[in-house]
């Protein structure tokens, strides 16, 4: 029976609202509300979302990069979410994270070997000595070579900067990274090269991932359950493929639709979303999607919808999810008998 | 840097911007490095005309180069860029400020910084409504006696309306900081059609966007474009956008224009090694499959290597590739491909 690595309990987590200097906050933002999942060992889980959703928010609370608010966080089982700075830190090397920006997250000054370096430092099974032979195992495990080690990242790609980054990560030996819509900023192709390194390496050093994008079309190449989350709460969780092919929440075939398809005989009417996010300091009571859900009913709008259970691993949120299903109004097509 | 044959670019019929062999250098402290070679292209009114390419394909500096938006001293520029009958390259910078946002506009990627932060939102849309309509506020004034600064308020209103915003009294007392991503390229986009131009260039202009947004905003595009008949030059690296609401696309590497067609024929029938490669690594929603991707990485621009920029990277690449550069050959109807596995057969354009 295959373990969760990381489960997160009904975690919420809140930002003070800057207006009021002196006093305490007159509102907070509510950057994740209530959401309980659970990563398996193995898996690579996609959270994908637009901007504002949470996602990143929710990435950094498991690396303790953003403070937690209520709930639990657990780490091989172990409580983790309220351990102070010290106590925490003999789990930063079982965790890693790879940014977006590599040209924020890869310091300037520093060379490929001090980079490298400083993460190898977290990592017990190194001696000192062995840091430049180590470094140029790690440079070829993301397929750069042994002269890069002593550059400085402006000479590198994009592409390749991003890979230091997963050099970087894997330095401490990991069992779990996080990816923060660490592919956002590249090309296509480029985009294609390190997703096909990060499933090698996965499956190389039985790894664990968690996937933060809001590209919902390269989830299904690179993810096994796709996590969809709006204004700070988890929506849905499915199988990739079948995220895709049959969402089950309104939210997630918006979302879908508004994929430009590279495809023309495909060519769609660009599913149009009315409406902007909520105001993740004062959101509208119920189901925070119900100001721009077509298919809202009176109880959307005064109870947040619970987990409805759809099978091994996948649920989702919504008080009308069966009915919109059998209507076929979810864009699948099913029989009416 | 003009074309050796001059009948590879006779004016087509109605296009309402010519792009020939346009060639732009810059003077970098590593030597002189060769960004654009001989990019040509027409854009026809109501059209829209998508310029694909990764990064360092060179589909910005077409697009600054056509409105001459980068700084002489820096590049060394060749070619013609013909609008309404006038040169662009070679027009002084006042004659060509007469054109920039009136006839030719252009929206950038990030539209946080093309909008001044020290004015706020109204007041920048009041000065281009002053600019560029003002018989039209003049009008408001007449028929409803209300004051210059209401008359400029009411059209900036249904201008903003009209890309899909709201709550607009209180949108233009803020500042371009205060405002979201999705909010500030609308507004972008509306004091770039204030004044009705002839030609749209959206340089990227949705890929900061969520895609829920950017879903509407492309749609505004396209009912811009039928409703208007505004010509949009639109510049990506998404072939997914270009798919659904291109007409023609044109594909750019290292400098060049290898491919251009019909959005359809391009999908259905790539004849350029590089865009069939591009094709191939475009992400199938749902589908589990390893991605597929264009081994290599673009040549320098400064060494540039003699024959086809390509070559180095090229699956089907032969020894003439090497020591040629291809030329631009018509395949058929409106396909124009650059690569020498097309030669023979196919007519010199």
């Amino acid at each position: 029976m295959n373990e969760p690595l990381v489960e997160l309990e009904r975690v919420t987590i809140r930002f003070p609202d800057e207006r009021p200097v002196f006093r305490k906050p007159a509102a907070w933002i509510r950057a994740v509300s209530d959401v309980s999942l659970a990563i398996m060992k193995g898996e690579c889980l996609g959270l994908v979302g637009e901007s504002g959703c949470g996602k990143s928010t929710m990435g950094r609370a498991i690396l303790k990069l953003a403070p937690l608010y209520a709930g639990n966080i657990r780490f091989m089982g172990e409580e983790i979410g309220r351990l102070g700075e010290k106590a925490f830190n003999r789990y930063r090397p079982r965790m890693q994270m790879v940014f977006q920006d590599p040209r924020v997250s890869l310091n300037p000054k520093m060379t490929v070997f001090r980079i490298l370096s400083e993460a190898l430092h977290l990592n017990a099974a190194v001696e000192k000595t062995a840091y430049l032979e180590q470094a140029v195992k790690l440079l070829d495990l993301v397929d750069l070579r042994p002269e890069h080690i002593y550059r400085y990242p402006h000479e590198f790609s994009g592409g390749q900067q991003q890979r230091i980054c997963i050099a970087r990560a894997l330095a401490t030996d990991p069992l779990f990274v996080v990816f923060d819509e660490a592919t956002s900023a590249l090309d296509v192709s480029v985009q294609a090269q390190v997703i096909n390194l990060m499933k090698a390496l996965q499956e190389k050093f039985d790894l664990t991932y968690l996937f933060i994008s809001h590209d919902l079309s390269i989830m299904a190449h690179v993810c096994t359950r796709v996590a969809v989350m709006y204004a700070g709460r988890v929506v849905e969780v499915r199988e990739a493929a079948a995220l895709f092919e049959s969402p089950r929440h309104p939210y997630t075939k918006a979302l879908k639709n508004a994929v430009p398809v590279a495809d023309p005989e495909f060519v769609k009417q660009l599913g149009i979303l009315k409406g902007e996010v909520p105001s993740l300091s004062d959101p509208p009571p119920g189901c925070p999607f119900h100001p721009r859900c077509a298919y809202a009913e009176d109880i959307c709008k005064k109870e947040v919808p619970g987990i409805s259970p759809l099978g091994e691993k996948s649920w989702v949120r919504c008080h009308l999810h069966e009915q919109l299903w059998n209507l076929g109004k979810l864009g699948n097509r099913k029989e009416l008998s | 840097m003009y074309s050796s044959n001059p009948a590879r670019h006779t004016p087509a019929s109605g296009a309402v911007l010519q792009v020939a062999d346009l060639t732009v250098a810059f003077n970098t402290p590593h030597g002189r490095a060769g960004i654009l070679e001989g990019v040509s292209f027409d854009l026809f009114p109501r059209e829209i005309l998508a310029l694909v390419g990764e990064t360092g394909s060179g589909k910005s500096v077409t697009a600054k180069s056509i409105l001459n938006l980068i700084p002489a001293h820096l590049r060394e520029a060749g070619g013609r860029v013909l609008f309404q009958n006038k040169e662009l390259l070679s027009l002084p910078e006042k004659r060509l400020r007469a054109i920039r946002g009136r006839y030719i506009s252009m929206v950038f990627q990030n539209p946080q910084s093309s909008i001044n932060p020290v004015f706020t939102l109204g007041e920048q849309i009041a000065r281009l409504i002053n600019l560029y309509l003002p018989g039209r506020v003049a009008r408001i004034k007449k028929e409803t006696g209300c004051s210059r600064k209401n008359a400029v308020k009411a059209v900036a209103e249904e201008k903003l309306k009209e890309v899909g915003l709201t709550d607009i009294e209180r949108l233009l007392k803020l500042y371009a900081g205060e405002v979201s991503g999705g909010m500030a390229q609308r507004y972008r986009i509306a004091l770039a059609l204030l004044s009705y131009p002839e030609i749209l260039i959206a340089d990227e202009a949705t890929s900061a966007l969520d895609v829920t947004v950017q879903a509407h905003i492309l749609q505004l595009m396209k009912n811009l474009c039928q409703n208007k008949g505004t010509a949009i030059l639109f510049i990506t690296h998404d072939l997914g956008i270009a798919a659904q609401i291109c007409d023609r696309v044109a594909v750019m590497y290292a400098g060049r224009i290898v491919e251009i067609a019909e959005t359809k024929e391009i999908f259905r029938n790539p004849l350029h090694p590089y865009t069939s490669g591009l094709l191939k690594a475009v992400p199938k929603p749902g589908k589990d499959e390893p991605l597929s991707f264009v081994p290599g990485i673009i040549p320098d621009f400064v060494n540039a290597p003699q024959g086809c920029r390509f070559y180095d990277r090229c699956d089907r690449a032969m020894e003439i590739c090497r020591e040629r550069k291809p030329e631009s050959l018509n395949i058929g109807d409106r396909h124009v491909v650059s690569c020498f596995l097309y030669g023979s057969g196919a007519q010199k354009r």
